[in-house]
């Protein structure tokens, strides 16, 4: 009886302190205040921390439970394309939050080529990760 | 005669080697016409080759200036209390082969950084028991998963730098502009602090 409580305790306090971990890492690098600047939806807010909360749960359950839905693989599509647009976002956020570009243009003297810069990296990032699925995954 | 003069300092201006920077130059004044015209061409700096890249002029030699030429004025200072003056030495010209290194720089970098995250956080494995998930198969590669997900990336990276959309959703400013803007803006307090005369006691003065 103690074992079980205990165990149900300690899933508690390790699940709450994954998900404040999560919650934080997100509000950090302001992914949500972003996306509701460039759609002007900041009336909704309640609505998408709903949507990050849910997204989690969820995932966190079909993680661990063994279910399956034979659904069509056609379904990657739109969801591999979601799932790597907000990697993107988490990814592009990073860079922002280390400095990278201001002080890159600044030493180089190149203001005006910023944006050329950072196609490199979203372009390095696309072919980096078509290369990795494509060759290096299977080495 | 009205003997108030209000006296604007621009935050940053730029100047060539050796010029005389004038009243007018660096700052916008509002008082009589005719003292204006008296005050506007006074020379409140000589640049001189010692000054190397950045001069900062406080708004208390602007008024020192002003007073010498008519000590019972009346000199209100707004805006900021100083000027940073960018000398332009030597324009940095646009080196096309340097910039070709750093964007290859960039390119690989990012390209490996990726890869290494991807295997760090074993997205592999993550991926074929997503594709198990949905589809109820086991297969190795589930690249039907993995190329919408390499393209999204880079979207994602763009919608977030916002240079795509940049006119169709809104004229505010990218995370990226601001970003620059606040990294120049702490370079400018750092210079206004450390070049400035009247704030930083120099011993070779």
């Amino acid at each position: 009886m103690i074992k079980w409580f205990m165990l149900l305790f300690t899933g508690f306090a390790e699940g709450l302190a994954v998900g404040c971990g999560f919650v934080a890492f997100l509000s950090v690098l302001g992914i949500i205040p972003r996306l509701m600047q460039l759609t002007k939806t900041i009336k909704w807010i309640r609505l998408y921390e709903w949507a990050v909360i849910l997204g989690a749960v969820s995932g966190g359950w079909f993680s661990l439970s063994p279910v399956y839905l034979h659904a069509s693989h056609y379904w990657f599509i739109p969801i591999g394309l979601l799932y790597g647009i907000f990697v993107g976002m988490l990814a592009a956020a990073l860079t922002e939050v280390l400095n990278v570009f201001p002080i890159l243009a600044k030493r180089i003297g190149i203001d005006d080529k910023i944006v050329m810069l950072m196609m490199a990296i979203v372009l390095g990032k696309i072919c980096g990760s078509l290369f990795h699925w494509l060759y290096f995954a299977g080495l | 005669m009205n003997k108030t003069v209000y006296v604007r300092l621009k935050h940053r201006i730029q100047a060539k080697p050796n010029e005389r920077i004038t009243l007018n130059k660096i700052a916008k004044i509002i008082a009589d016409e005719a003292l204006i015209s008296k005050m506007g061409d006074q020379i409140i700096h000589q640049i001189q080759s010692k000054d190397k890249t950045y001069v900062v002029i406080d708004v208390i030699n602007v008024i020192e200036k002003i007073q010498s030429i008519d000590p019972s004025l009346d000199v209100q200072p707004v805006g900021p209390t100083q000027t940073i003056v960018e000398i332009q030495n030597h324009r940095k010209k646009f080196a096309p082969v340097l910039f070709f290194l750093v964007w290859l720089l960039l390119f690989v970098g990012s390209a490996l950084t990726i890869m290494n995250f991807h295997e760090d956080v074993s997205m592999q494995r993550m991926h074929r028991n997503l594709y198990q998930f949905f589809t109820g198969n086991k297969i190795d590669k589930p690249l039907i998963l993995q190329i919408p997900y390499s393209i999204g990336l880079g979207l994602g990276m763009v919608l977030f730098f916002n240079h795509v959309f940049k006119k169709k959703f809104n004229e505010e400013p990218s995370p990226l502009e601001v970003e620059i803007f606040n990294y120049q803006m702490d370079l400018d307090q750092y210079i206004a602090i450390n070049e400035n005369k009247e704030s930083v006691k120099n011993d070779d003065d």
